[in-house]
């Protein structure tokens, strides 16, 4: 006689190991990436596309197993084109969402990711309301109080008695000026606002009034990359009596030495890397390597920031998937275990998303090279103070 | 204080007079065909590109590319023209909606070919400071404001002693009249366009000169000129200097006395000020007929 119950369970162990061994299988899960690739801030956009890209190639050549598919949108440097650019890859079957650059930006597109339930992940979004709003969807590497800190150690190591800040009123900048003369302010450092609209190409009238009212002995720019050549060259036409300028992101690479090397002699901005790189440990060498051979061209933070994102990314798609969570929604979760030294610095997050281990170094331009500056235990170099372009 | 308010009040017309280059073109194709051309800001934004390429590639001083940028966007500006001219129905309206989207095609091609980031002359004297008295400026900004004074004069002196700036204007006032006396509108209309054109050229290599540009450019310097032109009023030289000094100067007081964050808004209220207060501009024409 066949028995019936025996063969029963044998049919139903053999559809259950082949069930799980389907939920392990080699996949290729495809990432997509709302980048400003124009616009305003394409310069950073596109380092950080490249570093992100690097990533892509590092991943697919060493997990053996799950490959990534990177598809990247370009969102003009504009907030609705960023989410057009979410709600466009939604459907396509994107698994996460790499953010692009810029806060006032990257609120916008981790809303409409957020609603679609994709797990988002960022290095351009600094602004403090992002962590705020509850999502167990972002995430993010970097947050302005990275930077606030950075800007604040290398003030306190300058001794600096008074700062003028002059600040674009797009979110992040406002934010960090604001932060910064807060903090500054409670230490007895004199702080002079000036915020500016980002379409004033004219910097003389506000550094005029820094030069002839404010007459501090700091002058920091929190703004972007354009704003940057137009402050700096106003402040070479009316030589305010400054020591020394301090910018953020986007301003301590060497693009910007090789582009305007009249204006960068000296200015210091924020930089986790010295130019030229050079890693000490596997990962980062890998990286060099990789980037080096895709874009002939060395490091710099911003691409250094989107290899971090995106391999962080990639690593939580890999083991979400092996261990069944990816398809059940549990990416979030699987990338919110991420406890990992990286090319930043250790990297964790807590419930909103946010790494609190985050801290920036300040990087100044030397004759063509960037040398981190401050904080002095990470310093390569001697900060040159007082010193200035002009 | 005092100080203060003179650098103010000659940054902000050094930076009128390059508002003035910008918005002298613009006006003019307006004034001759009543055709607001979109894309005017991207020509302008070409000839800074052009100026750049020129720098960068053969070392030179950006004014050297003048010619080469002049034959760059006089051909475009001719492009423009042919296109707008086939529009026979909804003109002002299919008009706008064409130099807009050829507006965006040169944006692109502009980001295609010289890429996202910003650029701006390394030329060091156009950079040096100049001193005059206790105002300062860049060598550039103080070069093309004259420039502007001079270009706006012979812009003046054309449209009112050569053949075609009189046919310009004859054109600009009744079209059926004009063609009744002889002269050919479409060919008058394309001259008003490369003279456009030139007057663009101008304007690109002087912000070159001056400041930064980057792809999208174009869209602002588009946006200020139309203020610009609607401030002086329709065929007014003269007015769209003194409309392009008065946003300048009142865009570094506002920045000066009261916040920068609040210049880009204090252009928009002198607009709708002077709208409301003379609806035809400062110096506004009577109706075209015809």
């Amino acid at each position: 006689m066949h028995n019936k119950p025996g063969i029963r369970a044998k049919t139903l162990l053999t559809i259950g190991i082949a069930a799980a061994s389907f939920g392990a299988q080699a996949e290729e899960f495809m990432v997509g990436a709302h980048m400003p690739l124009t616009g305003a801030i394409a310069r950073s956009g596109t380092a950080f596309n490249e570093g992100i890209q690097a990533a892509v190639d590092v991943f697919n050549r060493t997990n053996g197993k799950h490959t990534i598919k990177y598809v990247a949108i370009d969102d003009e440097s504009a907030p609705a084109k960023a989410v057009a650019a979410v709600e466009k890859l939604a459907p396509q079957g994107a698994v996460a969402i790499i953010g692009g650059y810029g806060s006032n930006i990257i609120g916008p597109a981790s809303d409409a990711a957020n609603r679609l339930k994709l797990t988002y992940i960022t290095a351009g979004g600094v602004g403090e309301e992002l962590t705020k709003r509850g999502y167990k969807t972002f995430f993010r590497v970097n947050n302005t109080a990275g930077y606030q800190r950075a800007t604040e150690t290398l003030l306190k190591e300058m001794d600096a008695k008074s700062v003028s800040i002059v600040y674009s009123t797009k979110e992040a900048t406002a934010e960090l000026a604001k932060a910064v003369e807060k903090d500054m302010s409670a230490k007895g450092v004199k702080v002079f606002l000036h915020p500016f609209d980002p379409a004033i190409t004219d910097f003389k009238p506000i550094i005029n009034k820094i030069k002839l009212q404010d007459k501090s002995e700091v002058l920091m720019m929190s703004a972007y990359e354009n704003d940057y050549v137009g402050i700096l060259r106003a402040a070479k036409v009316l030589k305010p009596p400054v020591k020394s300028v301090i910018g953020m992101w986007s301003l301590a690479v060497p693009k910007m030495a090789s582009d305007f090397p009249d204006l960068m002699p000296s200015v210091i901005g924020t930089a986790m890397l010295p130019y030229p790189v050079e890693y000490q440990n596997a990962e980062g060498k890998q990286f060099a390597e990789t980037y080096k051979r895709m874009f002939n061209k060395e490091v710099d933070y911003l691409s250094q920031f989107g290899f971090v994102k995106a391999t962080l990314l990639f690593e939580a798609i890999a083991r979400a998937a092996d261990n069944g969570a990816l398809k059940a929604g549990g990416l979030s979760e699987e990338l919110r275990k991420t406890d990992r030294d990286t090319l930043i610095g250790r990297v964790t997050f807590d419930a909103s998303g946010d790494n609190p281990n985050f801290q920036q170094r300040m990087g100044q331009h030397d004759n063509g090279k960037i040398v981190i500056v401050s904080p002095a235990s990470a310093a390569n170099g001697k900060l040159k103070y007082p010193s200035v372009p002009w | 204080m005092t100080e203060l308010l003179l650098q103010s009040l000659y940054s902000g017309a050094l930076v009128g007079g390059i508002y003035a280059l910008i918005a002298l073109g613009l006006s003019l194709a307006f004034g001759t065909m009543r055709i607001i051309n979109l894309a005017h800001g991207e020509l302008v934004l070409l000839a800074a590109y052009v100026a750049y390429t020129v720098e960068s590639r053969l070392g030179v001083n950006p004014l050297v590319a003048l010619p080469i940028a002049l034959v760059v966007v006089c051909a475009c500006a001719a492009i423009v023209y042919f296109l707008v001219a086939r529009l026979t129905r909804y003109r002002e309206l299919n008009s706008l909606m064409l130099t807009f989207a050829l507006g965006v095609i040169l944006t692109n091609a502009m980001l295609m070919i010289w890429s996202s980031d910003i650029r701006s002359t390394g030329n060091a004297t156009l950079q040096d400071a100049v001193q005059i008295g206790s105002v300062y400026s860049m060598v550039s900004e103080l070069l093309f404001f004259v420039l502007s004074l001079a270009v706006a004069a012979l812009l003046g002196w054309w449209l009112s002693r050569s053949w075609y700036g009189r046919a310009v204007r004859a054109v600009s006032s009744n079209r059926d009249a004009a063609k009744l006396m002889g002269i050919n509108p479409a060919r008058v209309e394309l001259a008003s366009f490369l003279v456009a054109g030139i007057l663009a050229t101008i304007a690109g290599v002087a912000i070159y000169s001056s400041s930064v540009i980057s792809p999208p450019l174009g869209h602002a310097l588009t946006v200020k000129a139309f203020i610009i032109t609607v401030l002086a009023g329709v065929g007014s030289v003269p007015g769209v200097l003194l409309a392009a000094l008065l946003l300048g100067i009142t865009e570094a007081m506002t920045v000066t006395l009261f916040s920068s964050a609040l210049q880009e808004l204090a252009g928009m209220v002198l607009f709708l000020l002077v709208l409301f207060v003379m609806p035809n501009g400062l110096f506004g024409a009577s109706r075209r007929r015809g």
